[in-house]
């Protein structure tokens, strides 16, 4: 059975602690949703909430259309995994598998057959005699999982079940837990503060700060559409650069200013209603930001600076270069040989700007209607659009300059 | 010799330090100890020498093996009665605090309760109370209740005035079990009887072990209470029977007087090896959570 | 904004509920602790300004007598000789000879041999779990004339519980509470981050400005801790220093719990004995006082 989980007006207030303000979010029936968000957002108290550990303050929490504010733990039909995974530390595997069975009075032949399918899914089956001490992280992490899968619940919560794992195991983890959800589509809240599984594991990214949600969205529109600067440097790796600007209008032309270039907006670029002339916040991911040199064509605007660091990744290096007095990461290939104090000449496609309101860091570029019409691109348009087309475009950018990059190598 | 010898020998020279080495103050320190060792060793050496001398006296010396002692104390009536007497006390008093313990614990350490601080840090304050305060209007009210003499109306004090740590005792170790693993029970669909019973209870065996030894080796021991509230030569337990024994007769049989001591040390002794066996090994929490 | 805001929003769903599950697991506690622990506290608080007496007419015609017995207190020369003889008794027993021999076993303990350790640690423990009885027994024996002590001191005549009554008695529960202390300094020890201790061996700190410099100051919660417990409990050992001595001889060892006894059921007095005993209440708070003060001052 599937089931979607409504937020509506939850408010959680430790003593003078607001942890939790104002949230409305839906998750869709089926579907994985991700809650990420630093460490102190609200995220887990979030999570806690929808499965019953905390109470909310104010508002409502609804699974399916049932309002379960006052309906404890147990009845609530949800599984939830832990970050400590806490297992009963007296019982063997079985025994952990069975529990939540047991507790609702299924027969015993049931939960025999349950627990060795259940066992089989994750690879458990020769551990079964173990208590949760024997175990590797790895096999408490998945027997934690079994026992929210052996239950078959309406929904499932899991609060940043892989951040006790090593870095390898991580990654399988994260691609089983993927494959599991989609074998079952049982709808999902999972909690983190690794952005990285965020983008790879949500169906849609919830992104949080300080009690309040920033922004919900597919992980690609996330990236390319942020809603403010919070969301806008929280998601990507290296960070977005943020550097001050000025909007300009001149002759009905609009024009942002920042970095001592002037990157005129096209017609098309839609700004939003309160977005006024004057002081702006430009934000430029560091793979927008490149090497002159192994810059694509659409690259128009060239911004001259003085090489500070350079971090050599292997496949590509990060590049920190300032630049009228403002300090930039850029993204650029593998053995480009720059060196710390040249002067370098950085490319950017005015599509790719971001622009955010000075003061309140909320983007001033207006966000499509879902499923919004297709805009054409062409140089010096500032990219405001993100559909399902967009959306592979991305997907195959990595290639398109991975192949840039070995020209450059060889020429 | 190359450069990278000359550079091997010195690499060699340098890290062959020895990780161990018999130092002046590890000779020191274990001396030292051995000493104190026996400061502590020698009066008990006593009582086990003289319980098996057929001629002892107040030194210590290498026994006349004989077992004549133990044949004596144990055909005694009077022993045999402050046996049971102790065991009746103490085993109600252990009874009756780690069952009341454990209930008010539980509580104490999960739920919200109003004025929670206040009342541990009165618990607290309460079990530093001298005995010799509360023992006078206890004699008062026992006198105008009819409970003198009466070993379960003593385990009854008894247990009231070892409740207080005991309960302070059992919440520190029902703190140490992870809340996690109960929300974890009750969102996998369990009834807080079930909770209890399942995982609360056996997760505080060992909190239960160590409150109910600790009780019991107290009970056992306890000289002021039955000594005030009973007075019947049958209802007197192994620690009056010695104060008697000692003040009558005993110092002329010390034999009889440390086989008496020492049989009615043993079972807190055993006890005591089990519960720290207890702790060292059988349970293990770090398997469960992180 | 926040909490003004929410305040809008009526009333707060999530106030917590006093579930009456913990009060029916409470109460059988509460019963037994109301009926004999804060009952008799408070009928003390009344005995002791009575002249209620064991036997006799005053036995069931008591009253009350105001500070009759305070006065007495003040001008009862045995009273006043009790209440130093416990401060001596606590302090040079409990105060400096457990906590001190207690933390030098603990530091001992830990750089010994691994055999020593165990053999020594357990026979310092089993002491300490020994019926006090037993301990009054075998000091008894160890202390008098002829015993093991007196041959060691080659004074075979001599009874040391005479002579040095008060001495032997406070050794006694040396003896027997060392381990208490040893113990909440071994789990102190083993609770300071190794790395500070590292630090300061890599810094070349010898063994002993380790522990006076960066060990002791360390531990300063554990030996507040270890003092308040270890004053408390030594306050009113009664039954270690009643069979060994009964308070004798004369009064050398009558330290307060005893005077309390022997008022109460000895001279039958219960009102002065509960009296007495409020003042060592109080003595024990006074003390406690200034341990809690003393740590606050100096962290």
């Amino acid at each position: 059975m599937l089931s979607e989980v409504r937020f509506e007006g939850v408010h959680k207030i430790f003593g003078t602690e607001t942890a939790v303000e104002d949230l409305n979010l839906t998750v869709n029936a089926g579907e994985f949703l991700v809650l990420v968000g630093p460490s102190g957002c609200g995220k887990t108290t979030t999570l806690r909430m929808l499965a019953g550990l905390e109470r909310p303050s104010y508002g409502r929490i609804l699974i399916g259309d049932r309002l379960v504010n006052n309906v404890s733990p147990r009845f609530r039909d949800v599984a939830m995994v832990f970050q400590s995974y806490a297992l009963y530390p007296h019982m063997n595997v079985y025994d952990n598998l069975a529990f939540g069975m047991r507790a609702r009075g299924a027969a015993g032949g049931l939960i025999a057959q349950q627990v060795k399918e259940t066992a089989a899914v994750l690879g458990l089956g020769h551990l079964m005699k173990r208590r949760p001490s024997e175990l590797s992280g790895g096999q408490r992490q998945r027997v934690a999982l079994g026992r929210a899968l052996i239950r078959q619940p309406q929904v499932f919560l899991m609060d940043e079940p892989l951040s006790n794992l090593d870095a390898g195991l991580r990654v399988q983890m994260r691609a089983e837990l993927s494959r599991l959800h989609e074998r079952f589509r049982v709808t999902t809240l999972y909690v983190t503060h690794d952005q990285v599984e965020a983008m790879t594991m949500g169906d849609r990214i919830a992104v949080m700060n300080s009690g309040r949600l920033q922004q919900v969205d597919a992980p690609e529109t996330l990236y390319d559409n942020p809603a403010n600067t919070f969301v806008a440097g929280f998601i990507g790796s290296p960070r977005m650069n943020f550097v001050p600007g000025r909007l300009t209008t001149a002759q009905g032309a609009t024009a942002v200013e920042f970095l001592g270039v002037k990157a005129p907006l096209s017609s098309r670029a839609k700004l939003t209603a309160d977005a006024a002339e004057g002081e702006v916040m430009v934000g430029l991911r560091p793979e927008d930001l490149m090497w002159r040199r192994a810059a694509a064509p659409e690259s128009t605007l060239t911004i001259s600076a003085e090489v500070d660091v350079v971090e050599p990744m292997g496949h590509e290096a990060y590049v920190t270069a300032v630049c009228a007095g403002e300090t930039v990461t850029s993204r650029f290939p593998p053995r480009s040989g720059v060196r710390t104090r040249e002067r370098i000449e950085l490319a950017l496609n005015p599509a790719r700007l971001h622009l955010f309101d000075a003061h309140s860091g909320t983007t001033i570029l207006q966000r499509p209607a879902a499923g919004g019409a297709e805009l054409p691109r062409s140089v010096g348009e500032a990219r405001i659009d993100e559909p399902a087309e967009g959306r592979s475009e991305r997907h195959r950018q990595p290639q398109s300059r991975g192949m840039q990059s070995r020209t450059e190598e060889i020429s | 010799m190359s450069a990278v010898q000359a550079r091997r020998v010195a690499a060699e020279n340098l890290i062959v330090v020895p990780y161990r080495r018999v130092s002046v103050a590890a000779l020191a320190t274990n001396t030292l100890l051995i000493l104190l060792g026996c400061f502590f060793l020698l009066p008990m050496l006593w009582m086990v020498f003289a319980s098996v001398d057929s001629n002892p006296d107040w030194a210590i010396k290498l026994p006349t093996l004989t077992l004549a002692n133990f044949a004596d104390v144990l055909s005694r009536a009077d022993a045999l009665t402050s046996f049971r007497s102790s065991l009746i006390l103490a085993g109600t008093t252990t009874v009756l605090t780690t069952v009341l313990a454990l209930l008010a614990a539980y509580p104490l350490s999960r739920m919200h309760i109003p004025f929670k601080r206040s009342f541990m840090l009165a618990i607290l304050f309460a079990s530093g109370l001298p005995v010799s305060m509360l023992i006078i209007p206890v004699y008062q009210m026992y006198v105008s209740f009819g409970w003198l003499d009466s070993l379960y109306a003593t385990a009854l004090f008894l247990s009231a005035s070892s409740l207080p740590f005991a309960i302070w005792l059992m919440k520190n170790f029902i703190d140490a079990v992870p809340v996690e693993l109960e929300q974890a029970a009750a969102i996998d669909g369990a009834s807080t009887f079930r909770i209890l019973r399942e995982l609360v209870l056996p997760l505080t065996v060992p909190g239960i072990a160590v409150t109910g030894i600790y009780t019991f080796i107290n009970a056992w021991g306890a000289f002021i209470i039955p000594f005030v509230l009973t007075y019947s030569p049958d209802n007197q337990p192994g620690p009056v029977e010695i104060y008697n024994f000692m003040g009558s007769h005993g110092l002329f049989k010390f034999g009889d007087l440390a086989v008496f001591s020492l049989l009615f040390s043993l079972p807190v002794i055993v006890l005591y090896l089990f519960m720290s066996r207890y702790f060292s090994g059988a349970f293990n929490f770090g398997g469960a959570v992180k | 904004m926040s909490l003004a805001v929410a305040a809008g929003l009526g009333p707060r769903l999530d106030r917590e509920r006093f579930q009456w599950s913990s009060l029916l697991m409470l109460s059988p506690a509460l019963a037994l602790l109301g009926v004999l622990f804060v009952f008799p506290v408070l009928y003390a608080g009344y005995l002791g300004f009575t002249n209620l007496a064991l036997v006799g007419s005053r036995s069931r015609d008591y009253e009350f007598t105001g500070l009759d017995n305070i006065t007495r207190m003040l001008g009862d020369y045995v009273f006043i000789k009790s209440s130093w003889l416990t401060i001596i008794f606590v302090v040079g027993s409990a105060i400096v000879g457990q906590t001190v021999l207690g933390m030098a076993l603990a530091i001992l303990l830990r750089n010994a041999l691994v055999s020593v350790r165990v053999v020594i640690g357990s026979i310092v423990i089993v002491a300490w779990v020994l019926p006090e009885i037993t301990v009054a027994l075998v000091w008894y024996a160890f202390s008098q004339a002829g015993g093991t002590l007196s041959i060691l001191l080659r004074q075979t005549d001599t009874n040391f519980l005479v002579t040095v009554p008060m001495l032997i008695v406070s050794l006694a529960n040396l003896w027997r509470n060392v381990a208490f202390s040893m113990l909440v300094f071994s789990a102190g020890l083993r609770n300071l981050p190794t790395e500070v201790l590292e630090a300061a061996e890599v810094e070349g700190a010898s063994a002993w400005r380790r522990y006076r410099l960066v060990v002791l100051p360390l531990l300063k919660p554990t030996i507040v801790t270890n003092l308040l417990l270890v004053t408390i409990l030594n306050l009113s050992e009664f039954t270690l220093i009643y069979a060994m001595t009964q308070g004798g001889p004369g009064i050398e060892t009558m330290t307060l719990p005893l005077y309390v006894y022997q008022e109460a059921f000895v001279f039958h007095q219960l009102g002065y004995g509960t009296a007495i005993s409020l003042v060592l209440v109080l003595i024990g708070a006074v003390f406690s006082l200034l341990f809690v003060r003393a740590s606050r001052s100096q962290v």
